[in-house]
């Protein structure tokens, strides 16, 4: 290995592991659990665990199909169908807030009126509303690891499984998914980190209001200027949950993405 | 007389504000006198600053100059700033606008600021404290609260006490001075909102937002913020004795690389110029000057 690419990849490494450094630093490691359990935080600790779920839960429903339409169905138009789908990867969070809004606001949506008026819905500033911001910047990322997985799979044992006269249900279920397991759990935990940080579209599209809509993010922002303490310890709890999962899951769960 | 100021400053503003209005014919002299080098028009601002001052205006300004101030003053300072820039060829001054305390947490990280307007005095008085500002910040100018609500009045908001019966009131987080006034005014009068009614926004243009794009049914902002909303959002007054009086103060920053060109945006703002543009975006002249 050539001495030039460990430099830079220490100097990498450094650049990850020093802001960890900081925040650390400056946890109020004597009052901690305090902070931790005070009202803000337990609210924003509940609304972030249930939106997250829901925004993973929901990603899956609707993006694994999507994710499947893409990879086999040759339809006019395809690219421009997976660039929409892969839009809010790149697009600012506030931006994609405010095209939430411009699309369920029961006052300038253009459907949010629509929904209000038949079914009673309303998205802006409801946990609903975060949920789906935080389904809007989260999807993506399951449908792309997803569909990569699709495309990289032997297609043989479908056919053989079709040839033997099974559905297409029953081959999507017992063939198809279980030999895409590893691409859909690597799939839902990038999206379900990644909704559990949101925090442009949600605090544009949802607002911040405790309890209901103030997820951790948001309340590690609107604490930062009047409890530091309180901002930085729920940082960290962020951190250390993502950090966890994330190498749980790379580590244990994905052994056969590596060895493939 | 002082007891009376003291206790109705919004009254005494008013008053305040009609007595300019016809003494303004002193301020023009005064201007006069200022251009004869009879006194400088703003002593206080430049009067313990270290960098060299413009005394007068022979030495010409240049380079650039980054102002933070308050997002309230987002319409009214980009006017001034191409007044300026357009009156000193050569000069460049940058914005950055965001919440007061936002801006004083930057100041104190380091960030290049060269001059500080805030919302309010707490805000100003934290960078003082920590030593980013050396010299006495001047008050230049003044704002009232107002609610706005969705365009054309649809719940038929009157008052403030009309707030806690609507679905979302949308206010200043606590530490934005907008949100601090509004908590105030709320006590003053005696106005209670539940928590779980209330989205709080980072910023008063995101808290005018909520009502104008989003669907917040009311909002507490400044009357300036209301005015330069124009017509996407309708305004409701709150009569001045149930009102809160914002006063912004001004200072350059201590560790300004560019004390000059600092001192001379903060004199501009301070001048009759300045005041001119600020009475036009809806701002009030600070009581008692």
């Amino acid at each position: 290995m050539p001495l030039v690419a460990v430099l830079l990849a220490l100097v990498a490494v450094a650049f990850f592991v020093l802001p960890l450094v900081g925040l650390i630093a400056h946890a109020p490691w004597g009052h901690a659990w305090d902070d931790l359990t005070s009202p803000t935080a337990r609210d924003a600790i509940r609304l972030s665990v249930i939106c997250s779920l829901w925004s993973t839960a929901l990603s899956i429903i609707f993006g694994v199909p999507l994710a499947y339409v893409l990879a086999r169905a040759r339809f006019p138009g395809r690219s421009l169908v997976r660039a929409l789908a892969v839009l809010p990867m790149v697009l600012p969070p506030v931006v994609g807030g405010v095209a939430l809004l411009y699309a369920f606001s029961v006052n300038n949506g253009v459907i949010g009126g629509w929904l209000h008026d038949t079914f009673g819905i309303q998205f802006t500033f409801s946990t609903a509303g975060a949920v789906l911001a935080e389904t809007f910047v989260a999807m993506p990322f399951l449908v792309i690891t997803v569909e990569a997985g699709l495309r990289t799979m032997d297609r043989r044992y479908e056919d053989a499984a079709a040839s033997l006269g099974a559905s297409r249900w029953t081959v999507f279920r017992r063939v198809t998914l279980p030999l895409i397991a590893p691409s859909l759990l690597a799939g839902a935990a990038l999206a379900w980190a990644r909704a559990l940080g949101e925090f442009g579209a949600t605090i544009t599209f949802a607002g911040n209001i405790q309890g209901r809509t103030q997820t951790m993010p948001l309340a590690v922002y609107l604490l930062l200027e009047t409890q530091q303490g309180t901002a930085i310890v729920l940082s960290l709890l962020l951190l250390a949950v993502s950090i966890i999962v994330l190498v749980l899951l790379r580590d244990r769960w994905f052994g056969g993405l590596r060895e493939r | 007389m002082w007891s009376s100021k003291f206790r109705d400053p919004i009254r005494h503003l008013e008053r305040e504000y009609f007595v300019q209005k016809q003494l303004r014919w002193v301020g023009t002299l005064a201007v006069v006198a200022a251009l004869f080098g009879v006194g400088t028009a703003v002593p206080a601002a430049a009067d313990r600053a270290s960098g060299p001052r413009p005394t007068t205006r022979t030495t010409k300004l240049s380079g650039s100059i980054t102002v933070s101030a308050a997002a309230s003053l987002q319409e009214v300072f980009t006017q001034m700033g191409k007044d300026f820039q357009a009156e000193n060829k050569g000069t460049t001054i940058t914005f950055n606008f965001a919440a007061s305390s936002t801006l004083a947490e930057q100041i104190q990280g380091g960030a290049p600021a060269d001059v500080f307007a805030s919302a309010d005095g707490a805000n100003m008085q934290k960078v003082v404290t920590t030593g980013q500002v050396t010299v006495k910040p001047v008050d230049f100018t003044a704002n009232l609260l107002t609610i706005v609500v969705k365009k054309g009045n649809p719940s038929n908001v009157t008052s403030l006490a009309d707030l806690p019966k609507l679905g979302t009131i949308s206010l200043c987080a606590p530490a934005v001075p907008c949100g601090k006034y509004a908590t105030q005014m709320f006590t003053q009068d005696g106005i209670t909102v539940p928590s779980s009614k209330v989205t709080l926004g980072q910023d008063v243009k995101s808290t005018l937002e909520a009502v104008s794009t989003g669907d917040a049914d009311a909002g507490i902002v400044y009357v300036t913020d209301a005015k330069s909303a124009g017509g996407s959002v309708t305004q409701v007054k709150i009569p001045a004795s149930l009102n809160v009086l914002a006063v912004y103060p001004i200072a350059p920053i201590a560790t300004s690389k560019n004390a000059a060109l600092a001192n001379a945006w903060v004199q501009y703002v301070l001048s009759p110029a300045g005041k001119k543009t600020l009475l036009k975006f809806g701002f009030l002249p600070v009581p008692g000057t």
